[in-house]
C-alpha cells in the first residue's frame, strides 16, 4: 500500500512540475564561473543573471519570465556537456548559452545537435563555425572579439600611427585560439608592411613573465601585439616594462581592460575592442549602473557589456517566439536577428542564415591619459568588414 | 646577464615554494598537495590585510605572514591529526580534498577577479638597473632576498635549535622521538605552520609582483618538480633541484621555443627519477612495494 501511496504522490508531482517547467523561457547557461580561467568568464554570466533580472522585472518576455539556469563548468569540458544535458532533458531549455573557454564548446555543441537545440556562445571567442558564408545551423555568437578581424583592425591602427617602419612582436597565451589569432597576425602583417620581429606564447601558469618578455625585448621590436586573456596581455606589457622596453603596446580590450589600462596609467599601452568602454557614459551605461546600483554584484560593472549584450540577443530573440516556446521556434527567431545594442557595439548585431556572427565589426581604441588622468578615446569606432 | 638575473628570480621562485612541500614530507612522509592553494590563501590574505589597513603597509604584511602561519597550524589541527597514524595515501588524499575545498573557498570569498595587492597596499614596484644594463623588479629582489633568509633560518632552526631537532627526530623515526617524550602533535603542527608561512610568503610576492588570480595554484604545482628533483627530504636538495628546473625552463625559453617550458620541469623530474627515484639529495627509503 506504501509503495502505491508513493507511486501516486510520485505521479501527483510530475504533474505539477510539467505545467511549472513550462511557464517560463527556460535559458540554460554553462560557464566558468570558478576554475582557473573565471576571472574572465565569471563577470559575463553575472551580467547575463543581472540583464535577465531586469527583464524579469519589467514584465519578461511575451508576459512570460524567463528562466536562466546557470552551470559552473569550471572551464571544464565534461562539465560542459554535463550542464548541457541537464539544460536539454530535464530544465526543458529552448535555448543554451555558453560563456566559458573554447575547449568548452565541442561537448557543448555535440548535445546541441543531438537535441537540435540552438546554441549562444556569449563570452570568450567566437568559433568558427558561425561565421559566413556557411555557419552551423545551430551556432550563433554574439562576443565581440573575433580572431582575424582583431588582427585586421590591430594591425591597420598600428600601421596608422607609425612614422618608422614596424618591428612588430607577438604575445599569446599558450592556449589554442589564442595562437592561432597571434599566427594569423603573423602572417597578415607583411601586408601592411609591418615585420613581426618575435613571437612569444606563454604558458598560463606562469610565476614570472620576465623570461619571455626578455627575448621578446631582445628582438627590438617598436610595437606588441597581443591577443589573447587579458592577464597574458597585461602581464606580458608590464613585464616588458620592468625591462626597460619602450615601445608601445596594443592588445584586444577584454572585460577588465578599462580598469585595467586605468591601473597600468600608460600612454603607450593601447586596448582596442568592440565595445563601448563605461567612460562614454552612453545612457546605457547608466541603465546598467542602475540595475547593478539594487543587486550584489560580484564583480565591476566596467567588466559586464559582453554579457549585457548577450542578455540583449536572448530578449530579443525569446520575444520572436510566440508562446509554448520549443527549441524549433528559438531557431526559426534567433536565425534572423536584429539587435540594437544601444551603442554598446558601432551597430547592431544581425544574423542571416549565412552569417550567425554578423556583417561588420567595429571597433574603438583606447589608452591612458596622463595629461587628464583618466582613460580616454583615441580612435572612434573603425568599421572591418566581416567576409 | 638578463638571462642570468631571469635564472634567479625564478628558481628564488621555485626554491621558497618548494620548501613547504619538503618540510612537510621530512617530518611527517605526507605529500601536501594543496600546498598551491596554501599559497593562494597566503597571497589572498595579504590582499585582505592590505585592503583592511592600506595606510599601514607593513603591519598589513606581518598581519598576512602571521596568519598565514596560523592557518597552517589549523590546517594541521583541524585536520591532518586524525590522519596521524593512517596510511600515508589517505594523508595525501586528503591534502588533495583540501586543495579542492581552499580553490572553491577563495572564490566563495574573494571572487575570481584578479586582484593587486601591491595597489592595495599603496606601494609600487620600481625597475632596478643591475650591471650588465640586466634589470630586475624591486619585489623580485625581495624574493631572492627572502628566500635566502628563509632557507637561511631554516638550515639554522632544523640544524641548531630544540625544536628543528626534535622536527628532524621525528622525521626520522617519529615512534622512538615519541617514546623520548617529543610531542609529535606539536612537532608536526609547527612543521604545517612553517611550510603554510612559507608558501604564503611565496604567494604573497608573486602577487606583488604581478597579479593574483586562481591560475597561482598551478604554480604551486609547477615548483614541486623542484622538490622532487632534488629529493622531497632534502632542504639543499629544493634549492638544487629549484635551481636545474630554473636553469632548464629559462633557457629553454630563450634559445629553443617557449612552449616547452611547461613541460621542461616534469621532463628533468622524468629524468631523475628514472635514474635516481629518492631525488639528487634526498634518503634512499625502504620499498613498500615492488
Amino acid at each position: 500500500m506504501n509503495r502505491w501511496k508513493m507511486i501516486a504522490a510520485l505521479a501527483a508531482l510530475s504533474f505539477t512540475a510539467a505545467p511549472w517547467a513550462q511557464d517560463a523561457y527556460v535559458v540554460g547557461l554553462s560557464g566558468a564561473v570558478t576554475g582557473p580561467n573565471a576571472d574572465t568568464y565569471a563577470p559575463g554570466v553575472e551580467s547575463v543573471r543581472l540583464y535577465i533580472d531586469q527583464l524579469n522585472k519589467r514584465g519578461g518576455v511575451n508576459g512570460k519570465p524567463v528562466r536562466l539556469i546557470v552551470g559552473d563548468n569550471q572551464g571544464e569540458p565534461s562539465k560542459a556537456a554535463a550542464d548541457a544535458k541537464k539544460f536539454i532533458t530535464q530544465d526543458n531549455a529552448v535555448l543554451l548559452a555558453n560563456v566559458s573557454i573554447s575547449s568548452t564548446y565541442g561537448p557543448m555543441v555535440a548535445e546541441a545537435k543531438r537535441a537540435r537545440v540552438p546554441l549562444l556562445f556569449a563570452g570568450g571567442a567566437c568559433p568558427a563555425e558561425v561565421l559566413p558564408p556557411n555557419p552551423d545551423e545551430l551556432q550563433f555568437c554574439s562576443i565581440g572579439p573575433a580572431m582575424k578581424y582583431d588582427a585586421e583592425m590591430a594591425l591597420r591602427f598600428i600601421k596608422e600611427q607609425s612614422r618608422e617602419p614596424v618591428k612588430l612582436g607577438l604575445v599569446a597565451m599558450a592556449i589554442p585560439l589564442s595562437r592561432a589569432g597571434i599566427d594569423y597576425a603573423e602572417s597578415l602583417a607583411p601586408t601592411f608592411g609591418i615585420t613581426p620581429v618575435a613571437k612569444e606564447q606563454i604558458p598560463p601558469p606562469t610565476p614570472d613573465y620576465t623570461p619571455y618578455a626578455s627575448k621578446l625585448k631582445g628582438a627590438d621590436p617598436n610595437w606588441v601585439y597581443s591577443w589573447g586573456p587579458w592577464i597574458t596581455e597585461v602581464k606580458t606589457f608590464e613585464a616588458l616594462r620592468k625591462l626597460g622596453w619602450t615601445g608601445r603596446y596594443i592588445a584586444a580590450a577584454l572585460n577588465p581592460a578599462e580598469d585595467e589600462l586605468a591601473r597600468v596609467k600608460d600612454e603607450l599601452f593601447y586596448g582596442f575592442g568592440p565595445n563601448a568602454m563605461f567612460l562614454e557614459n552612453l545612457p546605457v551605461h547608466q541603465e546598467m549602473r542602475d540595475a547593478a546600483r539594487g543587486a550584489k554584484l560580484t564583480y565591476p560593472i566596467t567588466q559586464m557589456t559582453e554579457g549585457w549584450v548577450a542578455g540583449m540577443v536572448i530578449e530579443q530573440t525569446l520575444k520572436k517566439v510566440a508562446w509554448p516556446p520549443t527549441p524549433e521556434k528559438v531557431l526559426a527567431a534567433i536565425g534572423t536577428l536584429k539587435v540594437d545594442t544601444k551603442g554598446l557595439r558601432g551597430g547592431p548585431i544581425e544574423w542571416s542564415k549565412t552569417n550567425h556572427f554578423g556583417s561588420k565589426q567595429h571597433y574603438r581604441v583606447y589608452r591612458w591619459d596622463a595629461k587628464k588622468q583618466a582613460v580616454v578615446r583615441v580612435q572612434d569606432w573603425v568599421t572591418v568588414d566581416v567576409k | 646577464m638578463q638571462l642570468a638575473v631571469n635564472i634567479v628570480v625564478l628558481a628564488a621562485i621555485y626554491a621558497l615554494i618548494s620548501c613547504g612541500y619538503v618540510l612537510i614530507y621530512r617530518v611527517s612522509r605526507v605529500l601536501n598537495l594543496a600546498h598551491g592553494e596554501l599559497m593562494l590563501v597566503g597571497a589572498y590574505l595579504l590582499y585582505s590585510t592590505a585592503s583592511l589597513l592600506g595606510g599601514n603597509p607593513l603591519t598589513a604584511v606581518a598581519m598576512a605572514a602571521v596568519l598565514g602561519l596560523l592557518v597552517g597550524v589549523l590546517v594541521y589541527v583541524l585536520l591532518m591529526r586524525r590522519m596521524t597514524g593512517e596510511m600515508v595515501l589517505a594523508a595525501v588524499l586528503c591534502t588533495i580534498a583540501l586543495g579542492v575545498m581552499l580553490r572553491g573557498a577563495t572564490v566563495l570569498i574573494w571572487s575570481a577577479q584578479v586582484r593587486h595587492p601591491m595597489e592595495a597596499l599603496g606601494w609600487s614596484n620600481p625597475s632596478l638597473v643591475l650591471f650588465g644594463d640586466a634589470r630586475i623588479s624591486l619585489i623580485s629582489a625581495i624574493l631572492i632576498g627572502a628566500t635566502a633568509v628563509v632557507y637561511a633560518a631554516l638550515f639554522g632552526f632544523l640544524g641548531f635549535t630544540r625544536w628543528g631537532i626534535r622536527m628532524r627526530a621525528a622525521g626520522q623515526n617519529p615512534l622512538l622521538a615519541s617514546q623520548r617524550g617529543i610531542q609529535l602533535h606539536g612537532v608536526y603542527a609547527l612543521a604545517w605552520g612553517l611550510s603554510t608561512f612559507t608558501a604564503g610568503l611565496a604567494g604573497m610576492l608573486i602577487s606583488l609582483d604581478s597579479s593574483l588570480d586562481g591560475t597561482m595554484t598551478m604554480i604551486g604545482l609547477k615548483a614541486f618538480p623542484a622538490a622532487l628533483v632534488g629529493g622531497l627530504d632534502s632542504l639543499a636538495g629544493a634549492l638544487i633541484g629549484s635551481a636545474i628546473i630554473a636553469i632548464a625552463e629559462v633557457l629553454l625559453i630563450q634559445f629553443v621555443n617557449p612552449l616547452l617550458s611547461d613541460v621542461v620541469p616534469f621532463f628533468v623530474l622524468l629524468a631523475v627519477l628514472v635514474i635516481r627515484p629518492w631525488g639528487l639529495f634526498g634518503s634512499k627509503e625502504e620499498l613498500d612495494r615492488v
